[in-house]
């Protein structure tokens, strides 16, 4: 681990970083805001049929809880692009990028391995994840204690929403660090990544507004991570195992992968 | 042979050091030593696999076969060791653009975990005032940019110096302050490896050459004796009709026009200007010897197999 080359690299993601964080925090006030004011109006037009109950129910949320809803707050697709502007974009952009630059070599003329190089880059690109998800969950907490719903959270749980979260994010955010080590170019590598996440946030909506494709979501890793059921108290240890894994595999490949390629000069 | 030493004096000891692409043949039984204390010159047209050379050694790229040793280091095993007692300067070098050039020159010493010992002195030499590290990368000129990259690979008084095309983009005074650079660096003991198209730069800096050709070595040569060999082109004017040719010796490739002949001179200068002494003799030039002449009877369309024969 280069603490050196970590430091720059949360450097390069700083103004990013602030940016998203402050929209997280307001994002996250928002869910328990939604809840509150139109959670009723929302249940009489499910009850009246104007409204599909599927897409009340979007993803594997709910807007008639609130763990639901803050559920439906994370997989929407608003927090779904805070979260993988670093998951996606940092991620695959942070080697292939220095690589298309030409300032991998620049850095590689350093005394450090790839595997140090990979492993700091990929710890830093993690925390700014981890940054944005506590950003996000902050405000979902203190979006609900600021409008007295903080009986309707528990919030001994949120530890476990963050941990699986992370566990989810993680896995994408892996997935375009070992694509980042893959290409020359950082265009191939966002692209497959974007693909990978788009891939799977089809198999989870398809699910759940589709009935008949419901078995889809279990294909999906996003299906993995319900914060509504861990803060009732509902965790399945299973979905962790799977989002961990899924984060895992993708550092397996990338140490193994990149300190055998070869770097030839910057066309 | 001649480019060859023991591998313990040896600051860079390749063996049969091959790189190919699938069929693309990069690089091919490459075999030298650059000695410790020397700088030694890479030289060959783009292409021919200088770069590939570096890179190879420096651990960019995975050699198809044979071996090498940087420093008494093993390139594939030592390659994180290596690079901590070298410094590098790419082809072309990219920089962070969003940086200043002072923020570069902190970020790549920190990261080589090394005093910056020999900066001020480099940047004043190379004309890098502080106003100037103090702007962005991105409105440097393409000479500074290099400049900063000559900075980054000697700052922290590496023990070798590999410098892939070190003065593209530098004006002629730089290029000046570069040499006397690498001058004080080879006093010190230093050894610097690098790379070149440039005739008149290997000619006056380094010690040895090698040539490379399509990724296979030509020659290493002394270049002190490489010049010393070379042939010079001389040309005499009479008064009156030139003399028969053959009895002026050391002379080849003669032609003769009137009173006037040209030829190559093969033989000692000394010799033939005493057997030429003759108050008929009007003109008399002698053109400097020329790496240029070396490197072009290597490079001459299908004339590479017999340079090699005799030379490597």
């Amino acid at each position: 681990m280069s603490w050196r080359l970590f430091a720059q690299t949360l450097r390069w993601q700083r103004v990013r970083l602030s940016v998203v964080v402050l929209a997280g925090i307001g994002w996250g006030v928002l869910m328990p805001v939604v809840y509150d004011a139109f959670s009723d109006v929302f249940r009489d037009m499910a009850n009246s049929g104007a409204i599909p109950e599927e897409f009340l129910n979007f993803g594997s949320g709910s807007l008639f809880n609130l763990p639901g809803t803050i559920t439906l707050g994370l997989q929407h697709p608003m927090a779904i692009a805070m979260v993988g502007i670093f998951a996606i974009g940092a991620s695959s952009t942070s080697i292939a990028g220095e690589r298309a630059r030409g300032t991998l070599e620049v850095l590689l003329a350093r005394p450090i391995s790839r595997t140090v190089l990979y492993v700091s880059m990929s710890v830093a690109v993690l925390l700014t994840v981890l940054i944005v998800l506590l950003a996000i969950l902050g405000g979902m907490a203190g979006g609900a204690a600021a409008i007295g719903l903080s009986d309707e959270l528990d919030l001994g749980r949120m530890p476990l929403v963050l941990l699986n979260g992370f566990g989810l994010w993680a896995a994408f955010t892996t997935f375009g660090l070992a694509m980042s080590v893959t290409f020359d170019r950082p265009g191939p590598a966002i692209g497959l990544s974007l693909a990978w996440l788009m891939l799977h946030y089809f198999l989870e909506i398809i699910g759940s507004l589709w009935s008949d494709a419901a078995w889809t979501q279990e294909y999906s890793l996003l299906h993995h991570f319900n914060p509504g059921e861990i803060l009732t108290g509902k965790l399945d240890p299973i979905d962790m195992v799977i989002v961990y894994a899924a984060a895992v595999i993708p550092v397996i490949y990338a140490l193994l992968v990149f300190p055998k390629r070869d770097l030839p000069a910057p066309a | 042979m001649e480019g060859t030493t023991s591998e313990s004096t040896a600051a860079i000891s390749t063996r049969a050091l091959t790189k190919h692409y699938g069929s693309v043949r990069a690089l091919t039984d490459l075999t030298l030593d650059v000695n410790s204390g020397e700088i030694f010159g890479f030289l060959g047209p783009n292409g021919a696999g200088k770069s590939t050379t570096i890179r190879t050694l420096l651990g960019f790229l995975h050699a198809t076969r044979g071996s090498a040793t940087v420093l008494g280091l093993n390139m594939v095993s030592d390659s994180v060791e290596i690079r901590r007692r070298t410094g590098y300067l790419p082809g072309g070098i990219a920089l962070y653009d969003s940086l200043t050039g002072e923020q570069v020159l902190d970020y790549l010493v920190e990261m080589q975990g090394r005093e910056p010992k020999r900066r001020a002195e480099l940047c004043d030499r190379l004309e890098l005032a502080g106003s100037v590290l103090r702007r962005k990368v991105r409105d440097y000129s393409r000479g500074m940019r290099q400049k900063i990259g000559v900075v980054q690979a000697l700052q922290h008084d590496p023990e070798l110096a590999i410098l892939d095309e070190p003065t593209e983009g530098l004006d002629p005074l730089m290029q000046q302050a570069f040499y006397a650079i690498l001058d004080d660096l080879r006093s010190e003991g230093r050894t610097v490896f690098f790379s070149s198209h440039v005739l008149s730069e290997v000619e006056r800096l380094c010690d040895r050459v090698a040539i490379i050709r399509a990724g296979e070595l030509m020659a290493i040569h002394d270049v002190g004796e490489l010049l010393a060999r070379r042939r010079r082109r001389v040309t005499l004017r009479w008064r009156g009709a030139a003399p028969d040719p053959a009895t002026l010796p050391g002379l080849a490739d003669v032609h003769v026009d009137g009173s006037r002949i040209t030829a190559n001179l093969t033989g000692e200068v000394a010799g033939f200007v005493r057997s030429i002494a003759s108050p008929n003799l009007e003109d008399l030039t002698i053109e400097p010897a020329s790496l240029e002449e070396a490197f072009l009877e290597y490079y001459a369309p299908g004339d590479a197999s017999g340079s090699e024969a005799t030379d490597r």
